[in-house]
């Protein structure tokens, strides 16, 4: 590794050299007022975030602690070496950065890799954080930091990083450790935020990995968010109907996969959750109904597994039941 | 990272026999997780068995690379399956954000005035 490393460092040399004689400056655009949003500030600094001077090789934890606390988490860096550090590596892998703000009741968001993204977040008000690369391809020296605000009249970004609680960067500067670094870039939400820049797709996929740990009052303000910013998206409702069902509201929950059902009818997933919603309400024949026309064979796993238990369960009770249902089954779903 | 592939291989069928005793199916009474629903979207391919082996080879890695046992419990509980099998294939490799050393600014400083000066144009479109 150490004698392959030799030649690209000559070249590297050379480049140098190059540079030198080079030395008539050509002159750049500027960055940051070319890929500002229509609307926003020209000027951000959210100068109320919080600052944690970093330990050695603790960039990660202390770069996490900024941005979590931000979001009104309750924690320090020394809280999130166990969380995120790595030892053997000497720092923190983003997606353990990326999964940890899920223990604290947060969402995570990976921004798209485009700058505007990082501008309008912070325009919303959210800092954001990013990894640097300040290596090369073949020496990659990895960092993490958090951009607080930027100034498009002098192209400077004002990032927290390392043991610096405020410091300016020219955005091509930034820019380079940023792109070297993958352009990779995250907040963290509050249950209940949408990020400024907010793809629902991706939203969606980060609400259903925060559903997992979090209790029904909390996955339910993240679906929430999302129906009433993107109602025509079938997830949001689903993921606001099971927040629903969690809680043992069953109508509730009903209600909401029904309208998932409605935007899209082959939602197999929704379906079988309305029925079990509908077993739940002791309506078990209009459960049925639901997934009478399934094939179930078609499905695969684990939803074939589900729409089977759901089934057998629906049997078991439509078996059970002596008396008709009861007539308020009628008006449900 | 020196252990012989045999041995992982060893602890990923203990670990997913041992998971397994445990377990019923992927599937409980109830409604589905929100997030099959969404991988289910995308077509991903996410089998119960493979990211059991994962979640055994992400274990067997964090404990190596000097993560406090107790805590390695914790992590690995906190990861879905995607994360599991990102982390289980480069671990090793993936970035890993650390310390920003004053050597590495150097080089970075070189960096910068290669771009400036046009040397080098890493914006370039792709």
């Amino acid at each position: 590794m150490k004698k392959r490393a030799a030649a690209p460092a000559a070249r590297f040399a050379f480049l140098l050299v190059s540079a030198g004689l080079l030395s008539a400056c050509v002159t750049r655009e500027p960055f940051i007022p070319a890929h500002l949003p229509a609307g926003a500030q020209h000027v951000v600094e959210l100068d109320a975030t919080p600052f944690f001077p970093q330990d050695k090789y603790q960039c990660g934890p202390a770069a996490l602690a900024t941005v979590l606390v931000a979001s009104k988490a309750d924690t320090t860096p020394d809280a999130l070496v166990p969380v995120v550090y790595l030892p053997a590596r000497k720092g923190s892998l983003q997606v353990e950065m990326q999964a940890a703000p899920r223990q604290f009741g947060r969402l995570s968001y990976s921004l798209s890799r485009k700058l505007e993204s990082i501008l309008e977040e912070l325009a919303a008000g959210r800092p954001v954080l990013v990894l640097h690369n300040y290596g090369l391809s073949f020496w990659p020296k990895w960092h993490y930091a958090v951009v607080i605000g930027y100034d498009a009249a002098s192209d400077k970004f004002i990032l927290r990083s390392g043991k610096k609680r405020r410091t300016e960067w020219r955005a091509r500067t930034f820019m380079v450790a940023w792109h070297n670094g993958g352009r990779w870039a995250m907040v963290v939400l509050r249950p209940g935020e949408t990020p400024a820049s907010a793809n629902p797709t991706l939203y969606l996929e980060a609400a259903a990995d925060f559903e997992r740990g979090a209790s029904p009052a909390d996955s339910r303000l993240a679906f929430d968010a999302a129906v009433q910013r993107w109602p025509e998206q079938p997830v949001a409702w689903t993921g606001r109907g099971t927040a629903e069902y969690r809680a043992g509201n069953y109508s509730g929950a009903a209600r909401d996969y029904a309208a998932a059902l409605r935007i899209d009818p082959n939602n197999i997933g929704a379906r079988n959750n309305l029925a079990q919603s509908l077993l739940d309400l002791g309506c078990p024949a209009r459960a049925l109904e639901q997934l009478q026309a399934v094939n179930i064979d078609a499905l695969g796993s684990p939803l074939k597994e589900a729409v089977l238990d759901t089934r057998k369960h629906i049997d078991a009770a439509i078996a059970s039941t002596l008396v008709i249902e009861p007539s308020r089954c009628a008006s449900q779903f | 990272m020196k252990h012989s592939p045999w041995r992982k291989f060893a602890v990923g069928i203990l670990s997913v026999a041992i998971l397994n005793l445990g377990m019923t199916g992927a599937a409980s009474a109830g409604v589905v997780d929100t997030a099959d629903l969404v991988v289910t979207d995308r077509a991903a391919d996410m089998s119960v068995v493979r990211t059991q082996l994962d979640r055994a080879e992400v274990r067997a890695q964090m404990e190596e690379m000097g993560v406090d046992a107790a805590a390695v419990e914790r992590r690995v509980a906190s990861l879905n399956d995607r994360e599991l099998h990102r982390l289980a294939a480069d671990m090793q490799n993936a970035p890993a954000g650390g310390d920003a050393v004053w050597i590495v600014g150097a080089v970075f400083i070189v960096l910068i005035i290669l771009e400036l000066t046009g040397v080098i144009d890493i914006f370039k479109k792709t």
